[in-house]
């Protein structure tokens, strides 16, 4: 079955298996496509998609949304994705959405999560490189309307490098620390402490998504919302 | 007559030794003889059959003497209730028997044949009481072996005699104790029996002060069928009765003191007076007499629990088992599971409290359900304790139900012990209403807008492009925070800041030649103008004049930082005018210049050169004081 197999073989597979409606086939052989992946890239956006649409047919939403975010983050203007990703989002029970974020934050995190990682860097990169070009032109050259629009162009431009490099920044932040993290257990009980005999403070259901902050001994310190507890760490996966 | 009143009184109470159900649905063929008789006093052993048999085979009486018997005798009786007949049949074979020495002995069963099959009956055990001892002042009133009984009860307490010896004969209470030592909680049997010898008994008043209890927890035993029992006390034989049995449940622990009781027996005595005629003496005639009985009290020293319980500690006193047992450990979400857990034994069950189920999360768990089967006996209250629990899972998973303890306290070991029940895994499958997107692929609705009606929602179909696993482009891949990163921060910023020194320099320069000339615009035309001096001394005067015009220009270029391409009168005059130069000083300039112009080109004019000499060194002179 599990035979060597190149990936737009399996990719052919898999689709042909979700038409004919057996997602948990479909599911098996786009995993496949991504365990065999050296490295994944942006091209791999579509096989998450596809892997959560699989998920998702057979009930499993906590897998179904964790392929979708895996996939936004290879690909953040993935429509689709994000369109699935929502509507799953409307079958986990947990309400998340009431807790209140200041708004300025809310829009950075979404200009952030417009583009990948490399086009903010890139950006970035370019962007300095125009700015040093109109500081010379600022500092040397003879007509004064040239000198003045060196020296605006380059406002402007050091301003969109610095905002580059900060998403960019964010956004490895982001990826190296995986601090964000779905729950797949169908009811997890956060406690006060990371054992067995702390308080229970607030329950998760299955779908949600937290942001751990620290692990230890099998438990892991999340936040969601403005809630803050402990919950065994075999009860999510990381993004 | 005394004896005829014993007689029916046996008769009367005679319990029914063990009905022996025999291999016929319909046959009851049994044996039944006191169980307690004294030697050298006759009983009666009776087989009672309900189906015409004959050729009863009674065993051998070894032990016993045999003195009659066997006497037939027939009953029947047909009654009508309700329409519905009824009818009974018995027939009974009755054997004289008397024992010979005391002791516990058996009777081994008798066979009998009815309608050609042989049917046996149950054996009897019998206990023999030994005669009673010669004692001062009792006359041994006569009683034959008619009281029978069930069960042969160990008291082992010991009570103490309260003797209130009326008139031959003796009635007193006991209190028994089944243990004086016990630990809390551990039940203890307390009875008040009364001995009665030579003396009758007829009732007791209402008159009865029981002791409070008050460190106990009391549970009354149901003595509704009063048996009578022979006992053999201080060598005396007597009937005896327990008139109050209760268990207790101490509840704190060190010496506690039972209060005497005290119960009145209303006796009957006969008349003292002399029989005047043949009927006085056979009706026999009798008066009532009240007496109180006391029963002493007693001690019961109650030890406290051990410290170390366990957490799991549920109150229980005694010996424990438990079973458990799940309904089911694959099911469906939404779907209940039941754990049963049945609790056996004997101690005070009444006590114990409900072990808890930690049921894992997402199980909704409902009150457990207890059914209780307790037996109160004088050995102390027994019997199971079912408790159900039912929990209903509402997500689907894998989960752990933890083992469920139950600790209790040991007293045969003097120690606690915990029963644990076994770890339960569970597997939660999906069920049909699981929250969370349903098993079926589509028509989860969560919008309905007004405006348009939409049937269902769904995701998104999958992406069927072309899929090419492509790697990223390696020139593209620069790490975040790598040197690479950095170098392409770096590399332009240095190229700039290498332009930046270039042209800053070049500049520089440029403004440098220009500055020196100014400055060395002086010495410059000193120079020219010592040469004009020595070229006037050798009256070269052509040559004079070039040399006085080319210093005042070359003066004039330096010092204006105008090339000499531009140089003419109009830019001096502009440039002069530009930097505030006052007009008398302007206008001297152009003179000097055309007059060295005019003295150069036209000597016919007549200038002198001495003259032309003064008024150029003094001009310089003037323009070397202004700022230019």
């Amino acid at each position: 079955m599990s035979f060597a197999q190149s990936p737009a073989e399996l990719w052919t597979r898999a689709n042909q298996a979700y038409t004919d409606g057996n997602y948990a086939e479909a599911a098996a052989d786009y995993s496949a496509i991504i365990d065999a992946a050296p490295v994944i890239t942006r091209a791999y956006a579509p096989v998450y998609y596809n892997l959560g649409n699989a998920h998702f047919k057979q009930g499993e939403l906590s897998q179904a949304i964790l392929a979708y975010e895996r996939c936004l983050r290879l690909k953040p203007t993935d429509k689709n994705a994000k369109y699935n990703l929502e509507f799953a989002q409307t079958q986990i029970i947990d309400n998340i959405a009431d807790t209140q974020v200041f708004f300025l934050r809310e829009w950075v995190t979404t200009l952030r999560n417009m583009l990948p990682l490399r086009i903010w860097m890139w950006s970035s990169i370019i962007l300095f490189s125009l700015t040093l070009i109109c500081l010379l032109l600022f500092a040397f050259a003879h007509s004064i309307g040239v000198r003045k629009a060196g020296f605006y162009l380059s406002i402007i431009f050091i301003i969109c490098s610095a905002i580059g490099f900060a998403n960019a920044a964010s956004l490895n932040h982001r990826d190296s620390v995986r601090a964000e993290a779905i729950i797949t257990r169908g009811i997890v009980n956060a406690k006060a402490s990371p054992d067995r005999s702390g308080t229970e403070l607030f329950t998760l259901h299955e779908g949600t998504k937290v942001t751990i902050h620290e692990v230890l001994g099998g438990y892991a310190n999340i936040e969601v919302g403005n809630y803050n507890g402990w919950i065994p760490v075999n009860t999510l996966e990381r993004i | 007559m005394r004896r005829l009143t014993y007689i029916l009184i046996a008769v009367c109470l005679f319990p029914l030794l063990g009905v022996g159900m025999l291999r016929a649905d319909d046959v009851q063929f049994r044996a039944q003889a006191p169980a307690q008789v004294i030697v050298g006093r006759p009983f009666q052993l009776s087989y009672t059959v309900n189906q015409r048999g004959k050729d009863l085979r009674a065993p051998e009486f070894t032990d016993f003497d045999y003195i009659a018997g066997p006497y037939t005798s027939q009953s029947s009786s047909t009654s009508f209730v309700n329409g519905k007949r009824t009818s009974s049949f018995q027939m009974t074979f009755t054997y004289t028997l008397m024992a010979q020495k005391d002791g516990t002995f058996t009777l081994p069963p008798a066979t009998i044949n009815i309608g050609g099959e042989l049917y046996t009956s149950n054996g009897v055990k019998i206990t023999v009481l030994p005669e009673d001892q010669p004692q001062q002042s009792n006359s041994g009133s006569a009683q034959t072996g008619g009281a029978g009984q069930t069960a042969q009860r160990s008291n082992s307490g010991s009570g103490q005699t309260s003797q209130s010896g009326p008139e031959q004969g003796n009635i007193f209470v006991r209190t028994l104790i089944s243990k004086t030592k016990v630990y809390e909680q551990e039940a203890v049997l307390l009875s008040y029996k009364v001995y009665v010898a030579g003396v009758d008994l007829k009732q007791f008043t209402n008159n009865t002060t029981l002791p409070d209890f008050t460190s106990f927890l009391q549970q009354k035993i149901d003595l509704s069928d009063v048996q009578l029992e022979l006992e053999n006390y201080n060598g005396r034989n007597y009937q005896t009765a327990t008139i109050y049995s209760t268990l207790l449940y101490p509840q704190k622990s060190g010496d506690i003191q039972i209060e005497p009781a005290s119960f009145e027996a209303v006796l009957l005595v006969p008349n003292q007076a002399r029989s005047r005629s043949i009927f006085d003496d056979f009706f026999n005639s009798y008066t009532t007499a009240t007496r109180t009985l006391r029963a002493p009290g007693a001690t019961i020293h109650v030890t406290p629990l051990p410290a170390g319980k366990p957490a799991s500690y549920a109150g229980g006193v005694g010996k424990f088992t438990m079973d458990a047992k799940i309904s089911n450990t694959d099911v469906k979400a939404n779907e209940a599971i039941t754990l049963t857990l049945t609790i056996r034994g004997a101690g005070n069950m009444k006590l114990l409290k409900t072990p808890g189920v930690e049921w894992p999360e997402g199980f909704e768990q409902y009150d457990p359900k207890v059914t209780n089967n307790f037996k109160t006996s004088t050995g102390g209250m027994s019997g199971t304790r079912t408790i159900e629990y039912l929990a209903i899972p509402r997500a689907a998973g894998e989960y752990t139900l933890p083992a469920v303890q139950f600790g209790y306290f040991d007293t045969e070991k003097g120690k606690y012990e915990v029963l644990s029940t076994p770890e339960y895994t569970l597997h939660i499958a999906r069920g049909a209403g699981d929250q969370g997107a349903s098993a079926q692929p589509a028509g989860v609705s969560y919008v309905n807008k007004e405006d348009i009606r939409e049937l269902g929602s769904d995701i998104r179909y999958i992406s069927a492009a072309n899929f090419v696993p492509a790697g990223e482009n390696e020139v593209l891949r620069v790490p975040f925070g790598s040197w690479q990163m950095i170098a392409l921060y770096g590399c332009p910023l240095a190229l700039a800041l290498g332009l930046f020194v270039i042209f800053r320099k070049r500049i520089r320069e440029n403004a440098d030649i220009i500055g020196v000339r100014k400055r060395q615009a002086n010495s410059v035309a000193r120079k020219r103008l010592k040469t004009a001096k020595k070229l006037l001394a050798e009256q070269s005067k052509e040559k004079f004049f070039e040399e006085i015009e080319r210093a005042s220009l070359q003066y004039l270029s330096d010092r204006l930082s105008i090339p000499t391409a531009d140089l003419n009168k109009e830019t001096i005059t502009s440039t002069l005018r530009g930097k505030s130069i006052d007009d008398q000083l302007i206008e001297r300039t152009n003179r000097v210049l055309s007059d060295a112009a005019f003295a150069r080109y036209a000597p016919a004019m007549g200038i002198k050169p001495d003259e032309l000499y003064a008024q150029t060194e003094q001009l310089i002179n003037d323009l070397e004081d202004c700022k230019l």
